[in-house]
């Protein structure tokens, strides 16, 4: 097993496919931890966790908050609708004022992208990117590829497929940069207008017809839309945009007999995938939500936990 | 007060000559090999170069409304220190240059200061909203000689064309920054594989250059000058080339950043506001051609696009924070180190590109070029003394610029203004406030 280097988990374009590996294995112990009578471990015992939401969120930050508090951290929950922000805060200053406080690690979710690292000039705690605008959400990805490894029992050599609103949409790059470093091809597929400029130039392929897409995949995971997106045109009526990219039961015939779908969550039923498919798909979405806790405890853990600790874990 | 300049080499735009200067009651009233003549002040130029002073097409002081960025003191200290005797200042001011009160005040405050010529830039509009006409010829009779809505590109195409007819009357220049807004739709950065791979917004590069091709073709059609500001892109370059062989009333600018920086700059900077700027860095290949079209006249001037922001606004992530650079004190030695070191431009096109065609393209005769005469706004360079770009070098109340902890080459020495020595590193004599050096 690789040695943990790594100080925040900002993008999966920094990490290499052992760590993320590391991650994994970490995830799959801390699955099991919570499965017990009493779900919680010391790891991060003392340790001060400051879940910094600029961007409303319910489902990651309740996935940190919980992944914190089964490590035993102190968690302190920060959402700009109910905060300074909405005094007029600026988002640097909000960060230096917490820095009083010497928290740990800052789980940051924020509407603009890319701009965590300029942040790392603010502060001395770790950072754990909970989505930054349309870059990155690396625990989603991880998440998301732990899920694909339980199920196939690999992440090597598969044909994944993600449909939808692929311009906005900070899963889904994280999920390509993430599978591409297991060998893994990418596939996106969506109106034009949600393909951003160049974006073959990334090694995916790149598809406007779903029912050609997603022959011979494996995986497939549907993006969320947001209704809004209609208003400025990036495709016409919800009635045109499900007639050509929703997930039904006969495109699923295409692809291929094991294949599995993923879906971030919360699902539009019937925009993004039929309702027909629920009951077959629906588990396996769920089971998506369960290990993004145990990927979240891994994250911290790693970031959070002293090394002396880390060591012990792994005998 | 009379001084003369000793042994100076005298770079114009269109020769290099070795003489001395006298300068008398404000005007060049001597330029000869060995005067002989009492001056108040004698300044040795030998291995220095002097230059006319510099003249900027675009800048923004800021003031009325801003002064925590930029007020006329700083504004003009930093156009002094960085070689400029004359700047224009556009009118995205609160409230905005668009009647002679305003002009006529930041005439005068300025005037009063004493260290550069502030030109403001009237606004074509009123409140630049693109709605209703501003007073043309009032605003010329308050000192205006070019009008511009500055990052507001008129969007009516009728209303721009009636504009250029109405500035045609009184011969005033319209300066057009070409920006089509519903296709830049609030992006932060070029479209590019960059952008794309970091989910920032941004604008397409056609973004400028639709905008670039209806300005001229309405500029044609009314048959006047129209200044195309600041122009970032190959596409919109190879257009203008086509246009002025046989338009011969339009004129350009760029801004230094373009012809040095590209996306992989601000990726590299991990998203940096200092390095967010309307239009856009481009890429390399942006980069190539502006410098062939700089070279190649097809750009006329190098303007600074001067823009200060307070350091809490440039802290903001990236796609939030304001847009711009300060440029006063940087453009001499950016296009120096990387146009004329790298010998892309002689040293006599860079005075073209930064004070001959600027004062041309104002109908400026009095300026521009040292010749007896001419009023006494001249420059003494050393261009073999480098510095470094560290906030606490720049005069200006702003420090936004990208090229903050880079070294450049060519060191503005000594800035003569109306005859008056306005500043000499690291001082301003007229005022109290050294440049911190």
């Amino acid at each position: 097993m690789v040695e943990w280097t790594k100080k925040h988990i900002l993008e999966i374009k920094d990490l290499t496919r052992q760590e993320m590996e590391v991650v994994f294995n970490l995830a799959s112990s801390f699955k099991e931890v919570s499965q017990r009578e009493v779900k919680k471990t010391p790891a991060l015992r003392g340790k001060t966790v400051v879940n910094l939401f600029f961007e409303n969120s319910t489902r990651t930050r309740t996935s940190f908050e919980l992944a914190a508090k089964r490590l035993s951290a102190d968690v302190l929950n920060f959402s700009s609708s109910t905060s300074s922000i909405s005094k007029g805060e600026s988002v640097v200053d909000t960060i230096k004022n917490l820095e009083s406080y010497h928290p740990d690690i800052l789980i940051i979710r924020i509407d603009t992208s890319a701009c965590l690292k300029n942040f790392l000039n603010y502060t001395k705690a770790s950072i754990i990117n909970a989505g930054d605008g349309k870059n990155e959400h690396p625990t989603q990805a991880l998440l998301d590829m732990f899920t694909v490894k339980e199920v196939k029992g690999k992440l090597e050599n598969l044909n994944v497929l993600i449909v939808g609103d692929i311009m906005h949409s900070r899963v889904c790059r994280s999920n390509i940069f993430g599978f591409q470093k297991f060998s893994s091809k990418v596939r996106v597929c969506g109106p034009p207008a949600f393909i951003p400029f160049e974006f073959e130039k990334l090694g995916v392929d790149v598809f406007y017809d779903l029912d050609k897409a997603i022959e011979e995949v494996d995986v497939i995971i549907m993006l969320r839309i947001q209704r809004e997106r209609q208003n400025l045109a990036y495709f016409s009526t919800l009635r045109e945009y499900v007639e050509n990219f929703s997930l039904t039961p006969q495109r699923l015939k295409r692809a291929k007999r094991d294949c599995i779908v993923m879906h971030p969550g919360p699902v539009n039923w019937d925009v993004e995938i039929s309702s027909t498919l629920k009951d077959e798909l629906h588990p396996l979405i769920l089971k998506q939500v369960e290990n993004g806790l145990a990927i979240r405890m891994a994250v911290l853990y790693l970031v959070g936990a002293e090394k002396r600790e880390r060591k012990t874990l792994r005998k | 007060m009379k001084i003369l300049i000793k042994s100076a080499t005298i770079v114009n735009s269109k020769n290099t000559i070795l003489a001395d200067i006298l300068i008398e009651n404000g005007r060049i009233a001597k330029l000869d090999r060995n005067i002989k003549e009492n001056a108040d002040r004698e300044i040795d130029a030998k291995d220095k170069f002097v230059l006319p002073g510099l003249i900027d097409l675009h800048a923004h002081l800021r003031t009325p409304g801003r002064e925590d960025e930029e007020d006329l003191i700083s504004g003009s200290c930093s156009a002094a220190k960085g070689g400029f005797t004359t700047i224009l200042c556009m009118p995205n001011t609160n409230p905005c240059i668009d009647n002679e009160g305003v002009v006529e005040w930041i005439r005068e405050e300025s005037q009063k200061i004493g260290i550069v010529d502030i030109i403001p830039i009237g606004a074509i509009t009123k409140e630049r909203k693109g709605k209703e006409l501003s007073e043309f010829g009032v605003l010329k009779k308050a000192g205006c000689l070019a009008l511009s809505d500055d990052s507001d590109s008129i969007d009516d195409s009728y209303l721009f064309r009636r504009a250029l007819e109405y500035a045609k009357m009184f011969n005033l220049l319209i300066i057009s920054h070409c920006e089509d807004k519903n296709l830049s739709s609030q992006g932060a950065m070029r479209e590019s594989l960059i952008s794309a791979k970091y989910g920032m917004s941004s604008i397409p590069d056609i973004a400028e250059t639709i905008r670039v091709f209806r300005d001229i073709e309405i500029a044609k059609y009314v048959n006047t000058k129209l200044h195309l500001a600041h122009i970032s892109c190959k596409k919109s370059i190879e257009l203008i080339r086509r246009e002025k062989e046989t338009f011969p009333y339009l004129t350009c600018e760029t801004s230094p950043h373009y012809f040095i920086l590209t996306v992989e700059d601000v990726e590299k900077s991990n998203f940096h506001a200092n390095f967010k700027v309307n239009p856009p860095l481009g890429e390399r290949n942006d980069v190539e051609e502006i410098r062939k079209a700089i070279k190649e006249g097809v750009i006329d001037c190098i303007a600074t696009d001067h823009a200060p922001h307070s350091f809490a606004e440039k802290e903001a992530p990236f796609e939030n924070a304001p847009f711009g650079f300060v440029g006063l004190e940087l453009a001499f030695s950016l296009t120096y180190t990387y146009l004329v070191r790298e010998k892309i431009i002689s040293f006599n096109q860079l005075v073209e590109k930064l004070s001959y065609n600027p004062a041309n393209i104002l109908g400026l005769k009095d300026r521009g070029e040292i010749r007896k005469d001419a009023i006494a706004d001249l420059i003494i360079v050393d261009v073999n003394k480098s510095w470094q770009v560290i906030s606490k070098n720049l005069v200006s109340k702003s420090k936004n610029t990208p090229f903050l902890n880079s070294e450049l080459m060519g060191l503005v020495e000594l800035t003569i203004h109306q005859g008056k020595i306005v500043y000499e590193k690291p001082f301003f004599p007229s005022i109290d406030l050294s440049s911190g050096e």
